[in-house]
């Protein structure tokens, strides 16, 4: 496997023709369907992926992660098209922050964070014991997570918010390339929304991590992210700057109702409201 | 959950380095609020996850008690054995001063021909069973899931059925058909368990075991149309296996199921890693790196491969692939890697127990081991089912 890990300076993503859809069944009403996507994702950068429910925005982040595979078109990441990759391939590079993370048995928190180091390790069905390495970067990401002192605790016996942060910590031991974020502060509260997002900046910053996030929250999008991608029914609206794309006009045939756009009064981006 | 909180007790060390929060002058005078600085991180030493120290010291522990287990189940029956007796006996047989096949001995008859191999059997199907739930349910993600509950045991006993009512050869080049067939039938059962189980997203624990009862009334149904229309001497014979029994192997017996079970723990013992990470999701697992599909494949041909044998040589009995895993998990562990082999081990000494309680209770009669299993092993479950914490991821 040619590891392009430094040499490669073109796009993380180089989507092309990307068609996905879901086979029909009676009890599946998720019918999001992407239709001839074709982008590239810079690396390096901040991407938020908006639209509103139903757009495909949680579909495109599985497909980046080789979760899904498209029925038709490529996607390259870092120069090598996914399908030739080997799953752990992936993983070495692009870490995903599921929405939710179920789970019904008792691990602990450390453990979980753990199970980040899994694509690092070769052998029999990944299994390896943790060396002082794998144990130096976990506890690192619990560190800049917040989450080292609920390390001993039960998965199933934290809070939402402090099994979110965890699942970024693993997310991170992975080491990544990419970081993918699916409604990353969805069970967060304000002061723990904040802190995710400059973690995210901060990482960007300093590791020059490409982190991609689909977000229902445009105002956090407009603050951190760098590009926003606007979707609807399986297609790219527009792709821009956080100017570019919080548009009232373009925002009100997206979504379809009427929005108030005016400016964050500490950095001047644009800040979305709706009308009373 | 009592258990749940008492193992986070038991393994959160004092957090006696965190220091006590104090308010700065500055901040009192101007009367301001400050942030509480987060309590100092702990060594990494008291976290709590697996380590190579920890893994050797309960895979030790529970080899010991298995083989303290084995011998103290050798003492129990209609002629009871003392300890040292049992210790000499079987020193001799390994120094070859004392011989398995003849002896004069009557005591060491006893031992050696009729408990030694039936306390071994049940050693091995109890720990396949609990095994073969452990990873059930991690790939199901149902703390529920057992072999007998969700119906593969009742698919392996279909299968060994029509072999044995049929005939079907009863053994090829001295193989036996018969776990052939009980593997056939455990495998039908699994993929429709399977199926069921990744019938989108809404479908619930409870559906899961739903499914299994009726999958298991199917099949039921089937082994009793088969021993209905059988002649009645094979016919009682079957029922007598069917409600699972460890009576009369020989070492051969012993040999071939040991193989069986062999081939089937290696591969589920080298999926531990990739079960610790399906147990999150099969996404989530794939995001990390698993190759779910094949990983998916290997457990269910091992869990159907166990299953089978374990059906094919002892009937059906129940529960022990559902109270071990949830007692060792709460305990010990959840990662694979140790659960796997310690519930192994405690399975093994559950199922070696239960028995000796069916064979001297009633002594010198006997009732199937099965019964012992559903007494302990059903109210578990019903206390499982009822059971608050059991509601997440429905």
């Amino acid at each position: 496997m040619v590891d392009s890990k430094n040499v490669f300076s073109g796009p993380a993503y180089a989507l092309r023709d990307v068609t996905f859809g879901y086979a029909t069944r009676a009890y599946d009403q998720s019918e999001s369907v992407l239709k001839d996507l074709t982008c590239s994702i810079d690396s390096g950068k901040i991407l938020g992926i908006l639209g509103p429910n139903g757009s495909g925005k949680s579909t495109l982040l599985k497909l980046l992660a080789r979760i899904l595979r498209p029925e038709r078109g490529t996607i390259e990441l870092f120069g090598n098209p996914l399908s030739l990759l080997f799953q752990a391939d992936v993983a070495r590079r692009v870490a995903l922050v599921p929405q939710e993370t179920m789970q019904v048995f008792p691990f602990t928190i450390a453990e979980m964070v753990l199970m980040g180091r899994f694509p690092h390790h070769r052998g029999w069905g990944g299994w390896h014991w943790e060396d002082a390495e794998d144990w130096r970067i976990a506890h690192k990401a619990m560190e800049d997570l917040d989450v080292t002192h609920l390390g001993s605790r039960l998965v199933t016996d934290v809070s939402g918010g402090e099994r979110q942060r965890a699942v970024i910590a693993r997310a991170l031991t992975q080491e990544p390339q990419v970081l993918l974020l699916d409604e990353p502060t969805a069970f967060l509260d304000l002061h723990h929304q904040l802190d995710i997002a400059r973690i995210l900046r901060r990482l960007n910053r300093e590791r020059s991590l490409t982190v991609i996030l689909v977000s229902h929250d445009l105002n956090l999008a407009s603050q951190y992210c760098d590009q926003l991608m606007l979707l609807h029914h399986g297609h790219i609206v527009e792709v821009g700057s956080p100017q570019d794309i919080l548009r009232p006009d373009l925002l009100e045939t997206v979504y379809g109702c009427q929005v108030l756009v005016d400016r964050h009064p500490q950095s001047g981006l644009p800040r979305v409201s709706l009308p009373v | 959950m009592f258990l749940e909180s008492k193992r986070g007790i038991l393994f959160v060390k004092p957090m006696a380095d965190v220091p006590s929060l104090t308010i700065s002058p500055s901040s009192k005078e101007s009367g301001e609020w400050v942030q509480p600085s987060p309590p100092r991180p702990l060594p990494i030493s008291s976290l709590r996850t697996l380590t190579i120290r920890r893994w050797f010291w309960w895979v030790g522990v529970s080899l010991v008690l298995a083989v303290v287990t084995l011998l103290t189940c050798l003492g129990f029956g209609t002629e009871s054995i003392s300890f040292s007796r049992i210790w000499f006996i079987l020193v001799g047989v390994m120094l070859g001063t004392e011989s398995i096949h003849v002896g004069t001995d009557p005591t060491a008859v006893i031992l050696l021909q009729v408990r030694l191999p039936r306390v071994l059997l049940a050693f091995f199907v109890g720990g396949s069973l609990a095994m073969v739930g452990v990873a059930l349910q991690a790939l199901l993600r149902n703390p529920l899931a057992d072999p007998f509950i969700i119906g593969i045991s009742s698919g392996a006993a279909l299968g060994a059925a029509i072999a044995l009512l049929f005939g079907v050869g009863i053994s090829v080049w001295s193989v036996s058909a018969l776990p052939v067939c009980a593997f056939a039938g455990a495998l039908l059962a699994l993929l429709i368990m399977y199926r069921i189980s990744s019938l989108g997203h809404g479908f619930s624990i409870y559906t899961l075991l739903l499914a299994g009862v009726v999958l298991n009334a199917i099949f039921s149904a089937f082994i009793m149309f088969l021993t209905s229309v059988a002649d009645p001497n094979r016919a009682f014979g079957m029922y007598a296996w069917l409600m699972g029994s460890l009576t009369g192997p020989d070492f051969f017996t012993l040999g071939v199921l040991a193989l069986y079970l062999g081939v089937g723990l290696m591969v589920l013992a080298t999926q531990a890693q990739s079960l610790n990470l399906l147990t999150l999701g099969e996404e989530t697992a794939r995001s990390l790196g698993v190759e779910v599909e094949r990983v998916k494949k290997l457990v269910f041909i091992a869990a159907a491969l166990l299953t089978g044998a374990v059906v094919s040589f002892s009937g059906i009995i129940g529960f022990v692939g559902l109270i071990v895993p949830h007692a060792v998990r709460l305990v010990v562990s959840a990662d694979h890697r140790l659960l796997l082999p310690v519930a192994g081990f405690v399975g093994g000494m559950f199922l070696m127990l239960a028995d000796t309680v069916a064979r001297t209770a009633l002594s010198p009669g006997e009732f199937p081991v099965g019964v012992v299993t559903a007494l302990v092993g059903g109210p578990v479950f019903l206390y499982l089912l009822t059971n608050r914490s059991m509601r997440v991821g429905m």
